[in-house]
């Protein structure tokens, strides 16, 4: 067998995101992969996720834990999917933590569900000061990795809990949500989005809140990347080409999402993606293919009630994925966006255009009922 | 010097802290919050009480914008949000005139910089939708007081102008007292029923306010704080912000405004009707029965008052500027503060008892409720009762 030293990425070498060596693991079409033992790989995956951890688009967590009568993530805990230890195992740098009640949308009383799940995540950071820090903005993001903590960002929320109100999408951005779901509202809804929903994508740009289409119709997701100043998200999103799950994105959408450079977020879901390890890198591979290495992410979908697949049952198991796409040749620039680099390059995009519109654009007094017929 | 300049002169040194002004809700309901179309940088006297160069000239240092929702329209949660939006907007657009204020130390910084501090209280506990969550996310919004009612009950807390209930606070009720003592959150007992002060002041650990109330036994009505209940604000800490509403301060306008509300029920209409034929027969009412006038001596006669009850330490004033149609004479905008302090000059109050009223009462007690939180900080965590679970289904 070929000796691998050459090829193994050493972390001095790829401590920093900037000047990525060109091609860290040359092209050798037929070799050394097939022949290389899966614990090599998955050492070369470790050290890999040590300076390129895992930006995970999609955390259950905060509900999961409001169903615990008492819990300690420091030392770990079997009830959930999800604590330090096992985030630290599996390289987890930053987490989206969702909003989105489990029962759903949440009618009448969204926003005060969203209220509350913001107040529980800020009580269950605050708690876990050695472990976790709230960031606002990708530069904290950075200071957090530095500082050794891993990084909460707050959402994706659900749009119903605007309660169709500007000025409740500026409040709860006040508060530190930074994502937002674009369904099942009057102006978000099965026929895509309304004048008024334009108006919410043009002031989220303007505030910096990234726009979710997850679930949403196509006629809004492309109208969303159209609009939109800054990238796109799919938060839980897999390739519908594979597997007919109507989550899952068309190839269409993902070209169309490619070219916006915005980022689907494949979920850790049997569902959506398949049962298995191979199944989700398959998962990967397409998305890639078609929207691009800078439009693939990662979403753990961890305590969200999902069913994982095989081997990726918790949050430490992440070195097992990349040590299968680094079987099937992904090169470790691509990798270091796939875990890291997308998200970093997403969410600094949509600091960037907050800054600017707000230059341009004054605070939107519009009502739903100026815009949308009722 | 006269007393009016003295007055302003005082007012430069300790400017007014105003416990409640409406001009929020004024922008919800008159410009759905289109701000530029009531530019409070200029004088806006056809529309509004208040605009800046009103609040300059009333010597203003400090304001509660109340972020008031009315409790018969749902979604009172998403509509406070609104209001808290607004005054966020407010503070932005006007930054040499407004200064966003958390704290007591934020009030004095203001006072120093020579600008508005700007701070915010909740009229009426509908307003968290029985959610401590909620309560909480308003106070990381800057929300400084909630009032615990406004003219109707809520689910866990009696008001003054409701049928009894739960008999002032429900088990409930006393939980959001003790969490709204550990955020630092001043709990406003304004609007609600005197069992409910009690209770308040029973379960309470930090001082509390009343928001805008003047006091019972100058003035026969339940919006009024009676004097029992006065007399505990020296043990408590607390203040009452003494307003000015006519309809409350002055008895000859209590009963007017009962007589013109039966005139309307006679007629089959409901005593807050607005319609064109409804203000037409109260126009007729209002012809042969000329609308009593409060004046600046009405508003002077309850602080005398609550003075001699409560003491020099627990005064303060809430106008209530835009919550209110009628003004008295001499107190007719922002602008009448320094009337009111020369008349109590007039009355022989000293430049001290002044500047307690005015500036240090109001500083010192959010201070105090800020010691208060930071010690139960230490030893409480954020309470996740419900009112389910405290309450019952009842």
């Amino acid at each position: 067998m070929a000796d691998l030293q050459p090829d193994m990425p050493r972390t001095t070498e790829v401590g920093e995101l900037d000047g990525l060596p060109d091609a860290p693991f040359p092209e050798q079409p037929g070799q050394p992969e097939p022949h290389t033992p899966a614990g090599v790989l998955l050492d070369q995956a470790r050290a890999l996720l040590a300076a390129h951890p895992v930006a995970d688009g999609y955390s259950g967590l905060p509900w999961a834990l409001r169903h615990l009568p008492r819990y300690d993530l420091e030392l770990g805990e079997a009830a959930i999917d999800t604590d330090m230890p096992r985030m630290r195992e599996g390289h987890v740098g930053a987490l989206f933590w969702s909003l989105h009640p489990p029962e759903g949308p949440g009618g009448d009383r969204a926003t005060v569900g969203t209220l509350e799940q913001l107040d529980h995540v800020r009580s269950v950071i605050e708690s876990h000061p050695e472990g976790l820090r709230l960031v606002r903005t990708a530069g904290q993001v950075i200071d957090a990795r530095n500082c050794g903590r891993i990084s909460v960002v707050l959402g994706p929320a659900h749009a119903t809990a605007l309660d169709d109100s500007l000025g409740v999408l500026r409040i709860l951005r006040a508060l530190g949500l930074r994502v937002l779901t674009l369904t099942g509202t009057a102006w978000a809804g099965e026929r895509g989005l309304t004048r008024f929903g334009e108006e919410v994508v043009r002031e989220m740009n303007r505030l910096g809140v990234l726009a979710d289409v997850s679930g949403a119709p196509a006629a809004t997701a492309e109208r969303v990347f159209t609009l939109s100043k800054t990238p796109v998200l799919c938060s839980r999103s897999a390739a519908r080409a594979l597997r007919p799950h109507p989550a899952n994105l068309p190839d269409e959408l993902l070209a169309a999402l490619g070219a916006a450079r915005g980022l689907c977020m494949v979920p850790l879901i049997a569902e959506q993606t398949g049962p298995t390890v191979q199944d989700v890198a398959d998962h990967l591979d397409h998305v890639r293919d078609v929207a691009g290495p800078q439009s693939v992410g990662l979403s753990g979908t961890y305590d969200s009630g999902a069913v994982h697949p095989r081997d990726l049952a918790d949050a430490s198991r992440y070195p097992h994925l990349i040590a299968e796409l680094l079987r099937r040749g992904w090169s470790e620039a691509d990798l270091a966006l796939l875990t890291w680099g997308n998200v970093q390059r997403v969410l600094r995009s949509a600091d960037f255009a907050a800054r600017a519109a707000q230059h341009r654009r004054d605070t939107s007094p519009t009502r739903i009922t100026e815009l949308d017929a009722l | 010097m006269t007393s009016l300049d003295e007055a302003r002169s005082l007012l430069r040194e300790f400017p007014v802290v105003d416990g409640h002004n409406d001009l929020p809700w004024q922008l919800r309901e008159q410009v759905r919050y289109d701000l530029a179309a009531r530019d409070i940088a200029v004088r806006q006297d056809d529309h509004l009480h208040t605009d800046i160069p009103r609040l300059r000239a009333g010597g203003v240092g400090a304001q509660y914008w109340s972020v008031y929702v009315r409790s018969d329209l749902p979604g009172a949660v998403p509509a406070t949000l609104e209001q808290v939006d607004c005054v966020r907007q407010l503070i932005e657009s006007h930054p040499a005139d407004l200064r966003a204020a958390l704290t007591a130390a934020d009030m004095e910084a203001a006072r120093a910089e020579g600008r508005i501090a700007s701070l915010m209280g909740a009229e009426g506990g509908h307003s968290i939708d029985n959610s401590l969550g909620t309560l909480r996310a308003l106070h990381e919004l800057g929300v400084r007081y909630m009032t615990l009612t406004h003219n109707d009950n809520n689910d866990w807390a009696d008001s003054a102008t409701d049928e009894p209930k739960v008999g002032g606070l429900s088990a409930f009720g006393h939980e959001v007292v003790r969490e709204m003592n550990r955020l630092g959150m001043l709990v406003d007992l304004s609007h609600v029923a005197a069992t409910t002060m009690r209770a308040a002041l029973d379960t309470t650990s930090a001082p509390v306010i009343f928001s805008h109330s003047s006091a019972r036994a100058v003035c026969d009505h339940p919006r009024n704080i009676p004097d029992d209940v006065l007399e505990r604000l020296p043990a408590n800490g607390g203040m009452a912000m003494v307003t000015f509403v006519p309809k409350f301060v002055l008895q000859a306008a209590v009963d007017w405004t009962l007589a013109a509300d039966d005139n309307m029920r006679a007629h089959g209409l409901h005593h807050l009707d607005t319609s064109p034929e409804a203000m037409k027969i109260h126009h007729a009412f209002e012809e042969r029965n000329p609308r009593p006038i409060a004046t600046v001596s009405t508003v002077a006669d309850h602080l005398d008052h609550m003075r001699e009850v409560a003491g020099i330490d627990h005064l303060g004033i809430g106008g209530d500027y835009d919550g209110t149609a009628f003004t008295p004479d001499g107190l007719d905008d922002v602008s009448g503060y320094p009337n009111l302090l020369a008349e109590l000059l007039d009355r022989g109050w000293s430049k001290a008892d002044l500047a307690k009223l005015t500036w240090q009462n109001a500083v010192r007690v959010l201070g105090a409720a800020e010691d208060v939180a930071r010690g139960l900080q230490a030893t409480r965590a954020p309470s996740n009762a419900t009112i389910e679970s405290l309450d019952g289904d009842a």
